[in-house]
């Protein structure tokens, strides 16, 4: 009897534990790691080693932001907004489309490439924009994403791709770049360095010089230079994620790497020099591809692409 | 000794599968308008309600890539867990994208008008930038066509059905 009470004590614990205290844990546990930055609303800024010092000392912000200004630290430029956002994107996209041979203009490819990338960005972490992707004329394997959701692909390197899965891996990177405002935190401080003051639509209609500055700046960045390799690396990961939520199988980004590491030093992509080295991207995507091994049995959609792709 | 252990085990076997399914309280929002609740874990199955953005939902189950959740009318049905955020989004005010001022989400219209006074187009800004830069009138065409790219829910919810992605992804029908 008394062996009876201890076991359905033992019960009762175990259902209260189980939607209290212990509620959310197997979800946690299993939950696929993220990169940190994921964690971070787009737009947020860090806080500064002068930040952290005043929290510390238990310093107004006030104060803090005083001393900045006296350091010489200041960030006088604003966060750029959505509205000027997306009009720097349509000035790249025409920069895009003047230097990688136009527009491949079949229809039904153009679509198809959209709706691969509908189906990721909807589960970004930066759903509300309108993302938009063209296919370039170029025979060079490139992909680029500007900023206000303009991503671009181009023809050369969809031709190396063998299924679907391949290309969400490739325009889940372009997405993360935009979900976390890479170009346009290097724009932005790029346009600290220059001394621009506002960076609003009546400013850069006003100014039709530093708009064009601006723009100079960020399409050398984007197609010749490259952003940060740190940058990259994030959208790396964050691809991983973002195609791994569409449900794709998310080795595809890893599978197109292996086919730009073996092309090394044959094939023409400026991947070459605006990336980081390859081997060390596929280092890395490797170890993160660990998180993600129940998204193995997923699908690579070979055939559709490959039907999408002979009907173009 | 035997059956008191035979029988431990068994009270954890039965323990663990509630682990999974029980009820968590725990809040969640919804990422982006037009989420759709459903009767089982499927968009196909019959509507439940449509979440705009920042709608808060209480998780009721967690199964698969599907939440169960408890609507704020006491309604229960299925979300596509990608879908919901942990956080309540920042709700924007204004901003011009086409998507943006054709699903209502944006509530000031574009400040600055795109040339011609249509949502489509350049914005006078890019317009200024082309001739500026003397861009190709080919390219700006095509650009005005990216941004005329609208993909309807019906016709992605067909194209992750055939593929088995999005949210019918993980086994949900």
């Amino acid at each position: 009897m008394k062996k009876r009470i201890v076991y359905f004590g033992v019960a009762v614990l175990m259902i209260a534990l189980t939607g209290q205290a212990l509620a959310g844990i197997f979800d946690e546990l299993f939950k696929p790691q993220q990169s940190q930055s994921e964690e971070e609303a787009p737009g947020q800024e860090k806080k500064g080693l002068v930040d952290g010092l005043g929290d510390l000392f238990g310093v107004k912000k006030e104060e803090v932001d005083l001393l900045k200004k006296g350091l010489g630290v200041v960030e006088s430029l604003q966060p750029i907004g959505e509205e000027e956002e997306i009009t720097i994107g349509q000035a790249v996209a025409l920069e895009a489309f003047s230097r990688f041979d136009g527009a491949y203009t079949n229809e039904a490819l153009v679509r198809y490439v959209n709706l691969v990338g509908r189906t990721i960005a909807d589960v970004s972490d930066r759903p509300n924009l309108h993302y938009k992707f063209a296919i370039l004329n170029s025979l060079e394997q490139n992909a680029f994403a500007a900023p206000g959701g303009y991503i671009f692909v181009t023809i050369g390197l969809l031709k190396t791709l063998s299924n679907e899965a391949e290309l969400a891996g490739v325009l889940a990177h372009e997405i993360a770049h935009v979900t976390q405002q890479h170009m346009l935190k290097t724009i932005r401080r790029g346009a600290i360095l220059s001394n621009v003051s506002e960076f609003t639509m009546a400013a850069m209609k006003k100014d039709p010089e530093m708009f064009a500055g601006v723009i100079d700046e960020a399409t050398n960045t984007l197609f010749n230079k490259g952003l940060d390799k740190e940058l990259e690396y994030e959208a790396d990961a964050l691809g991983i994620e973002y195609a791994y939520r569409a449900g794709y199988n998310p080795n595809g980004l890893k599978n197109y790497l292996n086919i730009l590491h073996s092309q090394h030093g044959k094939a023409e992509s400026r991947f070459f020099s605006t990336h980081p080295p390859t081997k060390k991207r596929l280092r890395k995507v490797k170890k993160q591809l660990r998180n993600y091994e129940d998204g193995s049995s997923f699908p690579t959609l070979t055939t559709r692409f490959m039907a999408s792709m002979e009907a173009s | 000794m035997k059956s008191r252990t035979a029988r431990l085990w068994l009270l954890f076997l039965v323990w663990l599968p509630m682990m999974a399914t029980t009820a968590y309280g725990e809040t969640m929002y919804a990422k982006k308008s037009n989420v759709k609740v459903t009767t089982e874990k499927s968009p196909l199955s019959k509507s439940v309600a449509t979440l705009n953005m920042g709608d808060a939902v209480e998780i009721v189950e967690k199964s698969g890539r599907h939440y169960q959740v408890k609507l704020a009318n006491g309604d229960k049905g299925w979300v596509f867990k990608f879908k919901l955020a942990d956080n309540k989004p920042e709700v924007k005010k204004g901003g011009s994208s086409a998507l943006a001022v054709l699903t209502g989400e944006s509530s000031v219209m574009a400040r600055e008008a795109r040339s011609g006074g249509s949502i489509r187009g350049l914005k006078e800004t890019t317009a200024l930038y082309a001739k500026k830069k003397h861009i190709d009138p080919v390219h700006q065409r095509a650009v005005d066509q990216m941004d005329a790219q609208l993909v309807s829910d019906k016709e992605l919810v067909e194209f992750q059905r055939v593929g088995v992605i999005g949210e019918f992804s993980g086994g949900a029908q």
